[in-house]
């Protein structure tokens, strides 16, 4: 044995499970619980989400129960998401979409506190999990059919996929309706994969980098520690952006299927 | 559980019920009780901010019209400050006019009352002269002619010479001084 103190060099196999081990405790379940045979087992993946939608009320709900005439540093804090929410987030196409900020704003504070809660070494981010990203991307594209019905009436809003003023009519238009309606089931598939891989590309990278010290030995912590640390710093700005991304492109969906037949 | 290593979910029913449950109750709490409050506070210090710049364009206003108010009191005072300035000037000139005339007059007067007195003066010291000097000419005449004389016809023949010499006196000096 060598003399140098070092940590013990893992084969492949060990390194592989040493990476997604974050991911793979996610699915410890502490309680197991079912419905009706579908497994509703509280994992630690559930128990974060806890975590993160408490804090994500608390923040807010602390703030809210704060206010004063002469703000503080917190209450300006909870009153710009506010004004962010209201002003920057909504309103993307017409005043009317500003009456659904309350959704996006709520789903952007979401998003950002379990993007971060998910950086904090031992915990789990719940946002690299395709369920989570996918069933809230199902949730606006729900959202954004049943606002796009109601605004422009069911003719109106199917008719309202296809462009007008097509040549050739008998081709063009059931041409135009499928690729449209492709389009449209397309978003939120898109964006649950666009917060689901950023998070999770960003949470591997990082555990890929730090196993390069159990793969190749100690001396790598040289580079593989700088490294960590570099993409540590921009998957907080990551998780800043996806949350915001995810947010803002909800709000821009549902603005778009509101004024579908205005434009 | 498709995937067992946990990165590729699909699809973990537990996380998807509790997901829903979870984001149902966050969104119901916030909207219900995070919002209203922050968009009441923010509503309300708009409200008072507004009032309070409706407020100081309100004073200002006032200000304004305080000072034009005042500017033009002023300028009424200074007016009226020239007005009387200008009055008392020309009083003080009127008054030095009329004072200069009065004492020109009063001057003139003096002089006038001086030189009726002079004359006055020389007629009667030239009458004195006269009868003196008749007198004494008659006297001289009386011891030289060692008679008295007839006096009236005496002071008549004086009376014609002086005459005479004044005459010639004034003849001598004439364009001279003029006889009081």
């Amino acid at each position: 044995m060598s003399s140098t103190p070092t940590l013990a060099q893992l084969s492949a196999e060990k390194v592989r499970e040493e990476i997604i081990h974050t991911f793979e405790a996610g699915q410890h379940a502490y309680v197991h619980l079912s419905l009706f045979g579908i497994d509703i087992s509280i994992t630690k993946a559930v128990v974060f989400l806890w975590i993160g939608a408490a804090v994500t009320f608390l923040i807010m709900f602390i703030g809210s129960r704060l206010l004063k005439n002469r703000p503080g540093a917190y209450q300006v804090l909870v009153e710009e998401i506010y004004g962010f929410g209201r002003n920057s987030l909504a309103g993307q196409m017409g005043e009317e979409g500003k009456k659904f900020f309350p959704y996006t704003l709520t789903l952007f504070i979401f998003l950002l506190v379990l993007n971060l809660i998910g950086l904090i070494p031992n915990s789990y981010p719940v946002t690299a999990s395709i369920t989570f990203t996918l069933t809230l991307a199902l949730l606006t594209f729900i959202i954004t059919q049943y606002v796009g019905i109601r605004a422009n009436g069911l003719g109106g809003y199917v008719k309202a996929f296809v462009p007008p003023g097509l040549p050739l009519k008998i081709i063009f238009v059931p041409f135009m309706f499928v690729i449209e309606w492709i389009s449209e089931l397309s978003k939120p598939l898109t964006l649950a994969m666009r917060l689901y891989a950023n998070i999770l590309a960003g949470h591997l990278l990082i555990f890929i980098f730090l196993s390069f010290i159990l793969y190749f030995g100690t001396f790598m912590a040289a580079i593989s520690v700088p490294m960590a640390l570099v993409l540590y710093g921009f998957e907080i700005f990551v998780a800043v952006l996806q949350a915001y991304i995810f947010a803002i492109l909800t709000q821009v969906y549902i603005e778009i299927a509101l004024y579908r037949t205005e434009h | 559980m498709l995937d067992p290593t946990g990165i590729f979910d699909l699809i973990k029913t537990s996380l998807l019920f509790w997901e829903i449950i979870t984001f149902a109750i966050l969104l119901f709490l916030i909207i219900r009780y995070v919002y209203p409050p922050i968009r009441d506070q923010i509503q309300k210090r708009q409200a008072e901010i507004e009032g309070a710049i409706d407020e100081a364009q309100k004073t200002r206003e006032e200000a304004r019209e305080l000072l034009a108010e005042y500017r033009r009191q002023i300028e009424e005072a200074r007016g009226e400050g020239r007005r009387i300035l200008e009055d008392a000037r020309k009083q003080a000139d009127a008054q030095r006019e009329r004072t200069k005339k009065e004492a020109r007059e009063e001057g003139d007067r003096i002089v006038q009352r001086a030189r009726e007195e002079i004359g006055r003066e020389r007629e009667s010291a030239i009458r004195e002269v006269r009868s003196e000097v008749a007198g004494m000419v008659i006297q001289a005449s009386e011891q030289v002619l060692g008679r008295t004389v007839d006096h009236d016809e005496h002071e008549r023949l004086v009376s014609q010479a002086l005459d005479d010499l004044e005459a010639e006196v004034a003849g001598s000096s004439a364009g001279g001084r003029g006889t009081a």
